[in-house]
């Protein structure tokens, strides 16, 4: 079971949640998990896709592709479609080859930090922030392993 | 810097932390001159939304004077004093366009918590938790702001600081439920809450031409309030029955647009409200939704049904069976504050829209553990607590 999984349990419970575990096809931040009743391998085929308010000609292809995007190099599949309704254009990406968990998540991050690059110029950073002090739990540790891993995370 | 944090479970502590830095171009760092309590904190606090780390900075409502900019900065400079959106949104994305600001695709660092709960993620937040992108809150002496010619607006000079700071938060929510709402002249219209967010509504759905407006609470303070300085007529819950009362003051109709301002912690009197905090405590329900059944019994057929009130998870017996067969329209939303501060900020010029009876105590910084704990057991009076990080 993804470690994260475990922390988010954690968290939940200590704190009043204990949501997550309950929804019914529950979809927890955790690798693979845009799929919960896909088996493993059609999971990891699918195509994860961000939208991006800009027209197809601004995505560029191979070597110009945003950077987080164009270092993943050819592993990576790309499709680029007009959005329906002028929404913009459908960004998508697939590991040609079965990708690990870690190349998921890096998938994830690049994804949203390519749409981020092409709608506002730059990659919104939250971290220094500042907080108080922070006591060693269990709880504030497993959420900040969350945090910290937000960006891979998620239904994407 | 000083701030006020979340040190755990409705612990507040005010302790020296870091000072903010400008991280991206858009970004501004503002000089706290006022900052105030929102019902929203009190879900952060009592640990039902339970992404809040020790030592996180709280506050969303806010305003303060810029004192440096960043890069990319067009419109903003240094000295001006600014009201801002307690979301985050970069004003560039679709949903941004479409001035849905709260729903936000770049507001957001770490979309994966909600992502998770909801299927996409909305925007983030002020001091909200590391659910809504861990952005540091305004209860401190300087806050950064991204995005901030989006989301900080320039106060007219004619208006003062303690009218102004409720635009960020409290009134543009209430506008945005009357407006959203559907309200019409000669509507009647409905809400559920008297606190800051319910009593704005109330007042938004006059200024937006309805011709019966009534505010529901139990607590006396605050419904002397709404029909002071809102202008509204009241129901206390506690002593009345509120759907015949409806029932009657609208020809058996029911009111065109019901508001619910109350959220996931509404109280309630009868059998339903110790079913729903035994659920909620066993962690069978996440949200105790008692307004919300009310608001849809209550709205007359066809009408709409807008959910300001914070709701997490799940809820239960919720009254799907009246929501369809009565033809309503249910909507919810986080503020969409950057579509409705402007015209507020005009309407508070003219002394249409005001908002200082609700700053019933203003204090130091160093008192916001004192202000939360009278804010959250509603002693005194109180409706906002408002901190003065600078004197
Ligand atoms: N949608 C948004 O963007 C947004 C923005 C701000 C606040 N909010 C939410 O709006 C809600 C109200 O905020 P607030 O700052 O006014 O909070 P508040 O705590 O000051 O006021 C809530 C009021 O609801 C009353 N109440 C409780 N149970 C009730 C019931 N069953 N029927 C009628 N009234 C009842 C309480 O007596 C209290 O006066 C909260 O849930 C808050 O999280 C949402
Ligand atoms: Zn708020
Ligand atoms: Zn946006």
């Amino acid at each position: 079971m993804p470690k994260i999984l475990d922390s988010l349990r954690g968290a939940a419970t200590e704190a009043g949640g204990a949501l997550l575990g309950r929804l019914q096809h529950a979809r927890l931040p955790g690798v693979g998990q845009s799929s919960v009743t896909d088996d493993p391998d059609t999971a990891a085929r699918r195509w994860r896709a961000v939208t991006v308010l800009c027209s197809p000609e601004r995505i560029g292809t191979g070597a110009d592709l945003p950077a987080p995007l164009a270092a993943l190099g050819d592993r990576l599949e790309v499709r680029i479609t007009p959005a329906p309704g002028d929404k913009g254009t459908e960004l998508a990406a697939r590991f040609r080859d079965r990708p690990s968990d870690d190349d998921l998540g890096r998938l994830r991050a690049a994804l949203r930090e390519a749409k981020q690059l092409i709608e506002v110029g730059e990659v919104l950073r939250v971290d220094p922030v500042p907080h108080g002090v922070r006591e060693p739990t269990p709880q504030g540790a497993a959420l900040e392993g969350m945090t910290a891993a937000a960006g891979k995370e998620g239904v994407l | 810097m000083r701030a006020a944090t979340w040190t755990g479970v409705n612990e507040v502590s005010v302790e020296t932390v870091p000072d903010p830095q400008i991280l991206n171009e858009h970004d501004v760092i503002l000089r706290v001159r006022r900052t105030t309590t929102c019902g929203s904190d009190l879900h952060l606090l009592g640990g039902y939304i339970p992404f809040m780390r020790a030592g996180d900075v709280l506050g969303h409502e806010f305003l303060g004077e810029v004192v440096e900019v960043g890069r990319g900065v067009r419109e903003r400079k240094v000295g001006d004093r600014v009201v801002v959106n307690s979301f985050v949104a970069c004003g560039t994305c679709w949903y941004c366009r479409q001035e849905l600001y709260s729903l936000c695709d770049n507001g957001n660092p770490d979309p994966g918590i909600t992502e998770a709960l909801w299927g996409q993620s909305p925007g983030g937040c002020f001091g909200y938790s590391h659910a809504m992108g861990g952005w540091a809150g305004s209860h401190a002496e300087y806050i950064r702001v991204p995005y901030a010619d989006v989301g900080a607006f320039v106060v007219p000079d004619g208006v003062s600081d303690e009218r102004a700071l409720f635009a960020s938060d409290a009134v543009s929510t209430g506008w945005m439920g009357a407006d959203m709402g559907g309200t019409r002249p000669g509507d009647t219209v409905a809400v559920w809450g008297a606190g800051g967010v319910g009593q704005m509504a109330a007042r938004a759905a006059m200024l937006l031409g309805a011709e019966k407006v009534f505010v529901v609470d139990r607590l006396p303070e605050r419904l002397a309030q709404v029909r002071t300085h809102v202008g509204a007529e009241t129901i206390d819950y506690s002593q009345t029955d509120v759907l015949a009362e409806l029932r009657e003051q609208t020809g058996g109709r029911g009111p065109d647009v019901c508001i619910e301002a109350v959220g996931m912690e509404a109280h309630s009197p009868g059998v339903h409200g110790v079913y729903d905090q035994v659920k909620q405590q066993l962690r069978l329900q996440t949200d105790r939704p008692s307004a919300v059944r009310e608001a849809i019994l209550a709205c007359r057929k066809g009408g709409t049904v807008f959910v300001l009130g914070v709701f997490g998870g799940m809820v239960d017996k919720y009254p799907l069976g009246a929501a369809m067969n009565k033809g309503l329209t249910v909507r919810g939303a986080q503020v969409h504050g950057q579509r409705y501060t402007p015209r507020i900020l005009e309407r508070m010029a003219r002394g249409e829209l005001t908002t200082e009876h609700l700053a019933t105590h203003t204090m130091s910084l160093e008192e916001a553990p004192r202000g939360y704990r009278m804010f959250k057991d509603k002693t005194d009076g109180c409706v906002r607590a408002v901190f003065t990080p600078n004197g």
